[in-house]
């Protein structure tokens, strides 16, 4: 069990409550994950800067290793700030999302790069929905789409690296929750690793940012990528995918995981759960579960 | 009419409230429900239940005779086990609407998920538009009628029972076929629809157990690979 949730804003007042909004629907689906709780969020960042959410060694002076990371990338760096263990920076660098993300993880053995875009900004923490508010004011938050997870670890640690949403490594802007579980994940992880791609969690979920990417890098839309998904990935899952303009889901070809999509006046919202939709949407007008193995891809006009 | 304000309130305060008043046989109404789940759970005796909004997960569970309805949608496993009494949902359900009821109706005005009626024992469950895939997954007894389409395998390892969809039925599951309703069967429907006030689509399909699979050799492989 973990909860999802996802929301596009298409009005001023949506995207400015869009933080708000979607903190309401984590907390009610914080029973079913109370382990963990992230949010992925896009709002649009100044042309030709990147924002990087970094997350400091677990074991390590904080200050000490933000000052690494600042000294490496040196000039690149327009704006930085750290809250709790996650540093977010806003820097004008060139090169591909690999290489600026391998400099700021050699800078200070043991961070990792949470997300890497020019609207997502990722923030996580192990905790409730309340206590991710607290340290990083996720209500003041705005943006045009956001999406979020609970979690309930089943099969790997709890820390800030295996909760979600996770970043698709090297792919700007992409992020993705998932609830449930890909049981042929460690097979296609061997596939993966043998092409020398590295898995920063032992978490299946992260396969999901994994897999689409390799999809899109051989061709395939991102439509096209998430209807593959469903025959490729094993198990019981439903998951949701965001990039800087364009939100979807899939459920698996079981319909074993629930999904509820909203809709109304000013926004589409998804969740786990109606109980999310309706905390955060009075005014809900249609809400219906997908059948299995379904997708659905909207696109954010910001 | 008693209400019952289900804000900031604990499910298990909520239901041992509706308890009470059933009791003495009388009705209920649950307000600012707002998707909560397990809502009039385990109900016995006649008496009505009226949910103001949407419920969660269980709504009317292993109910014994009371009437309960809906103003909004509900999630998984709408009236589950459920032995006798009557459901109506004014929206969508989720996954396994009517799961396993011995007898009573589930009405779902609205579509309803994946599995709807899956391992029916008995009873009614009328969906008024589509139903999801596997709709009357493994039933034993009583009614499915689907208004609008239904999903993929429909009807899939059925042993008795019968499922009537009145839109696109495209994808048979295992063991099925489909029969020409009857008079009696027409005249069933009608006055079914009718009573709940759901509009008669044009035709409907019979889909019964082809009964293929209730006895067979363990070494007729061809079967093995329907069945799983």
């Amino acid at each position: 069990m973990c909860g999802i949730a996802g929301v596009i804003a298409t009005t001023p007042k949506g995207r400015k409550e869009l933080g708000l909004n979607l903190f309401k629907m984590l907390e009610a689906l914080e029973c079913r994950g109370p382990d963990s709780a992230g949010v992925a969020m896009y709002h649009a960042g100044k042309k030709g800067e990147i924002c990087a959410s970094v997350m400091l060694p677990e074991h390590g002076d904080d200050a000490l290793e933000a000052s690494k990371i600042k000294k490496a990338l040196g000039k690149a760096i327009k704006k930085s700030r750290t809250t709790g263990k996650i540093m977010h920076l806003e820097l004008v660098a060139k090169g591909s999302a690999t290489e600026i993300s391998a400099k700021i993880e050699a800078a200070s053995p043991g961070c990792e790069v949470l997300s890497l875009g020019d609207s997502l900004e990722i923030v996580k923490q192990t905790g409730s929905p309340a206590q991710l508010d607290k340290e990083y004011g996720l209500r003041q938050m705005t943006g045009s789409h956001a999406i979020g997870h609970t979690r309930l670890s089943t099969e790997s640690r709890i820390d800030i690296s295996h909760s979600q949403p996770f970043w698709a490594h090297g792919l700007l802007d992409m992020a993705s929750v998932h609830n449930g579980h890909i049981t042929n994940y460690h097979r296609l992880r061997r596939i993966y690793e043998q092409q020398g791609v590295r898995f920063y969690t032992e978490n299946d979920s992260e396969l999901l940012g994994i897999y689409l990417s390799d999809q899109l890098n051989q061709g395939l839309t991102l439509r096209q990528a998430m209807e593959k998904s469903i025959k490729e990935l094993d198990g019981s899952f439903c998951y949701l995918v965001a990039t800087k303009d364009q939100m979807g889901y899939v459920k698996d070809s079981f319909c074993l995981k629930p999904l509820v999509v909203g809709k109304g006046e000013g926004f589409i919202a998804v969740a786990t759960e109606e109980i999310a939709l309706r905390e955060a949407f009075p005014k809900l007008e249609i809400a219906s579960e997908p059948d299995g193995k379904s997708i659905q891809l909207w696109t954010v006009n910001a | 009419m008693p209400d019952i304000d289900c804000a900031k309130k604990a499910i298990r305060d909520i239901n041992q409230g509706i308890r009470k008043v059933g009791v003495k046989g009388g009705r209920v109404t649950l307000k600012n429900p707002h998707g909560m789940h397990n809502l009039g759970v385990g109900l016995v005796g006649k008496f009505d239940l009226l949910v103001d909004g949407s419920a969660g997960y269980y709504c009317g569970g292993l109910m014994d005779g009371a009437s309960v309805t809906v103003k909004g949608n509900v999630g998984w496993g709408l009236a589950e086990g459920m032995m006798k009494g009557q459901v109506l949902v004014e929206g969508n359900a989720g996954n396994s609407a009517a799961a396993s009821i011995r007898g009573g109706s589930v009405v779902v005005r609205g579509d309803a998920g994946a599995r709807a009626g899956i391992a029916m024992k008995g009873g009614l469950l009328l969906v008024g538009g589509n139903a999801g895939m596997m709709a009357g997954f493994l039933m034993q007894k009583g009614v499915i009628i689907i208004c609008g389409d239904a999903g993929a395998s429909v009807a899939s390892s059925m042993y008795e029972g019968t499922v009537y969809v009145g839109g696109k039925a495209d994808d048979l599951g295992s063991d099925t076929k489909v029969e020409k309703p009857s008079a009696v069967d027409a005249r069933f429907l009608q006055e079914t629809l009718a009573k709940h006030k759901i509009k008669a689509p044009k035709a409907f399909k019979k889909i019964v157990s082809a009964r293929t699979l209730w006895n067979f050799k363990k070494t007729e492989f061809a079967l093995w690979k329907d069945v799983l």
